[in-house]
């Protein structure tokens, strides 16, 4: 769109002409106005100098008595013709008076003068003169005056018109200065017109052609400065794909190198080889030497393979390394190259200052090219999970689909959680004695989607790994004080290790179960099968609790790594033996001694003892029989989600 | 005889009296008073502290002086303006430096009007004459009836020090040059005018 150029000359002699036509009007409006006032005085003041100055002829020939005269004065007088008539009055009567001949013609646009005569000597009145005055010559003054304005102003207009054109004629260089840099390059040079005048248009074209010669210049080092920066980005940008693809610290290629390779070969295998424990080397020997440990350890094996270019050293994480086979070798082939890498590691010492340290390697490998990064990583996963140096990922091992059962279970964790779907459900403890219902065990469960009550084996282990494993306790704490809350039951609850020592989750458990006012009937069961680590931790948190008046039970007693000695120092009210002491008791002896043990022990140190699993009358008898002071299990009542 | 002698004397005053114009006689009486208080100096020629209006006759013209005197009189009452006035008849054989004078008339004489207008000089007041001839001796002011009343001046006759008339009074005189005196006045539309025509006319319209 084409901008519209508006005259800045033209402006400026407009803006000129109608700030001068402005003043010059408001002179002329002011002028005209104050000179008419002006003439009018004048033409009285005229009028009254008349007077004044025969007046005193007047008044001498009324004096001397010489009236006759006065006609002669007074004819005078009206030969002047602005006068229309005179009126000499003595004591109201009239001695002298005439008229012009214009007399009635003007004497609407006529004004009177009156003055008194006074006598020469006493100074005395002893007549009075009147003039009649025309007002034509003031009228004729006026219009000469108007007519000078008007010529005036006409000739202003022509001043005007004349200076506006020499005024576009001084500014017109602007335009053509203008015109000249429209289309202005800093790579061309353009010719800038009137240089050569001494004048601002002049300063201005040499301002403009000075600016052009700096900005060529700055322009030139502007692309000398892009160039420079094109060359560095391009180094940095080499430098940087070089840092993406190769490690740091080892100068292998680094697992997007690694990505690359394997998306391009379609017959290969892989190898992960890591470093087992090599957190306690960077814990014991400090971050340095742990890195030291890496790069001789990534010089090792580039050793072992420098002559097989079939193979690729990798670094894939901290202490993960990967060997990539360009070609697959035979499985045979494969699985000894594995093994040989893990016996040449096994025998080399790495050196730090004066430290020799030898480390193991785990490898997980993936005969198949095709997802073999994710397929030998779940084999080293699984090696490491059954302590063996080496497993070749193989299919039947099934470990994919427990991971996607795994997530399977978080997610249905989650929505449980977020729906209020994880519940309480309550097995009755009954006393063996007198066959009654003494108390509750609270065991979570979950509802699913389709309403199906899941019991805990199915996702407790995914809860801890997920971490959720605090939130399942919290709603089972505040569940199970909650519907106990107005019944008269003892109830147990189960809590992990982790529950005690996370403070949240204690914080939590005192709250509700002060809020609900179960203290006194409330039973924490410690699983004992959880390694207890932290004896002090746990015994803080007993010795809380029953300050509350809660009690405690050891879970599962018998399972894990039952030590009688920390059981004393920890103050517990009740034991309840494993399940699987109590499963076969009716047939097992070793079982029966065992059990026979724990109960003598428990009763010695006034411990309530309680059998899980009584699933049917024979252990049901066997348990009475051992002394057992309590049983629960299918037997007796399945866990319900009312009582 | 006495009577004869008595009417020998009248027809004598009679024979050579001057043949005034009574109405001018009048008019100058009226006038030249008032005239003589213009003078701004008027004070200055006080004597005792009153006017002495002194008018000059010649021996046979003592009655007219007289008759002037009267006509003074019945005017003013006594008093120029808020000046008290004294009328001082002076035969002109007897008038010298002496003669107490604030203003002098000279009525018509033949003789002596030089010497009436050198003393009046001397003393510093201003001298009427009853005939506007007399100008040319050195009389300052004398009236004349044409077609209205006229006052005449002789210009150099003015400059004298102790007198000072108001401007106007100036402004309405007619001014008379000595050559032009003699015979003939210059009139108030610039054309001269014979005064012995003048006199003549006075004569034929007022007798």
């Amino acid at each position: 769109m084409k901008r519209k150029i508006s005259s800045l000359s033209t402006k400026i002699v407009l803006l000129i002409a109608a700030v001068a036509f402005l003043i010059t009007f408001v002179i002329f409006v002011v002028s005209v106005k104050i000179n008419k006032e002006a003439f009018y005085e004048i033409e009285i003041e005229k009028a009254n100098l008349i007077a004044r100055t025969i007046e005193p002829l007047i008044a001498l020939n009324i004096y001397l008595e010489m009236q006759s005269n006065i006609a002669q004065i007074t004819h005078q007088l009206i030969e002047n013709p602005n006068i229309l008539a005179v009126k000499v009055l003595k004591e109201n009567k009239i001695i002298d008076e005439i008229k012009s001949k214009e007399y009635d013609e003007n004497i609407d646009n006529s004004f009177v003068v009156k003055r008194s005569i006074l006598e020469p000597t006493s100074k005395k009145e002893i007549a009075s003169l009147v003039l009649v005055y025309s007002n034509k010559g003031h009228k004729d003054l006026v219009n000469k005056y108007k007519n000078l304005v008007v010529v005036l102003l006409f000739v202003l207009s022509i001043l005007f018109i004349l200076f506006a054109s020499y005024v576009k004629y001084l500014l017109s260089p602007l335009k053509t200065i203008a015109l000249s840099l429209k289309n202005y390059s800093p790579s061309q040079e353009i010719e800038i017109p009137f240089t050569s005048q001494n004048n601002e248009i002049g300063l201005i074209s040499n301002a403009l052609h000075n600016m052009q010669d700096k900005i060529r210049q700055y322009s030139k080092q502007q692309q000398n400065i892009n160039k420079y920066l094109e060359e560095k980005v391009n180094e940095k940008t080499l430098e940087l794909r070089r840092q993406l693809y190769i490690d740091t610290l080892t100068g292998l290629p680094n697992r997007f190198s690694l990505l690359n390779d394997v998306a391009n070969i379609t017959n290969g295998a892989l190898l992960i080889l890591n470093i087992d424990d090599f957190k306690e080397i960077n814990d014991f020997y400090g971050h340095v030497a742990g890195d030291q440990i890496l790069k001789d350890f990534s010089n090792k094996l580039t050793d072992m393979f420098c002559n097989d270019f079939n193979v690729a050293v990798n670094r894939l994480s901290g202490d993960e390394f990967t060997l990539l086979f360009m070609q697959k070798p035979s499985l045979e082939n494969f699985t000894q190259i594995a093994k040989k890498v893990i016996f040449d590691i096994e025998k080399t010492l790495f050196l730090y200052k004066n430290s020799e340290v030898g480390i193991r390697v785990t490898i997980g490998g993936s005969y198949e090219i095709k997802r073999g990064l994710e397929r030998a990583d779940i084999a080293l996963k699984s090696a490491k999970k059954q302590q063996k140096p080496f497993l070749l990922y193989d299919e039947n091992l099934n470990i994919e689909e427990q991971y996607k059962n795994n997530m399977g279970w978080v997610k249905a964790l989650k929505i449980a959680i977020k729906k209020s779907m994880i519940v309480p459900y309550f097995q009755p403890i009954f006393d063996n004695k007198s066959n009654k219902i003494i108390s509750y065990e609270c065991l979570v469960r979950l509802i699913d989607e389709n309403s199906n009550v899941i019991g805990p084996y199915k996702f407790l282990t995914v809860a801890k790994k997920s971490k959720l494993y605090s939130k399942l306790t919290k709603i089972m704490v505040d569940k199970s004080c909650k519907f106990f809350e107005h019944l008269d039951y003892d109830f147990s609850i189960n809590i992990s290790i982790d529950d005690i020592l996370n403070k949240d989750t204690v914080a939590f458990i005192k709250n509700k179960i002060v809020k609900y006012g179960v203290e006194k009937r409330v039973v924490f069961e410690i699983l004992e099968t959880e390694e207890i680590g932290n004896y002090k931790e746990i015994s803080n948190f007993i010795n809380e609790m029953k300050e509350l008046g809660c009690k405690i039970a050891i879970d599962d007693f018998g399972s894990g790594y039952s030590n009688f000695e920390y059981l004393l120092q920890l103050n517990i009210d009740y034991i309840k033996i494993d399940g699987s002491l109590i499963k076969n008791i009716d047939k097992d002896i070793h079982a029966q001694i065992v059990v026979e043990t724990v109960v003598s022990f428990a009763k010695k140190l006034h411990l309530i003892v309680v059998a899980e699993y009584v699933h049917n009358e024979e252990v049901y008898e066997k348990v009475k029989e051992l002394n057992i002071d309590r049983s629960q299990g299918f037997f007796l009542c399945e866990p319900q989600a009312q009582i | 005889m006495k009577k004869i002698i008595l009417l020998y004397l009248t027809l004598l005053n009679i024979a050579f009296a001057y043949n005034y114009d009574d109405v001018l006689l009048k008019a100058q009486a009226s006038i030249f008073p008032k005239i003589m208080l213009l003078d701004k100096k008027v004070e200055d020629k006080l004597i005792r502290g009153e006017i002495v209006y002194t008018i000059v006759y010649d021996k046979y013209d003592y009655n007219k002086a007289l008759e002037v005197g009267g006509y003074i009189n019945e005017t003013y009452k006594g008093y120029f303006h808020k000046y008290k006035y004294k009328i001082n008849f002076v035969d002109v054989l007897e008038l010298s430096d002496k003669t107490e004078a604030s203003a002098i008339y000279v009525l018509n004489v033949e003789k002596e009007t030089q010497k009436v207008a050198d003393i009046a000089k001397k003393k510093g007041v201003i001298s009427f004459s009853y005939d506007i001839g007399n100008l040319k001796n050195g009389l300052m002011f004398s009236l004349v009836i044409e077609k209205s009343t006229v006052l005449y001046l002789k210009k150099e006759n003015l400059y004298n020090q102790k007198v000072e008339f108001v401007d106007s009074l100036l402004q309405i005189v007619r001014f008379t040059e000595s050559d032009n005196i003699k015979n003939k006045v210059l009139l108030n539309n610039g054309s001269e005018f014979d005064i012995k025509y003048a006199k003549t006319v006075i004569d034929i319209f007022y007798n």
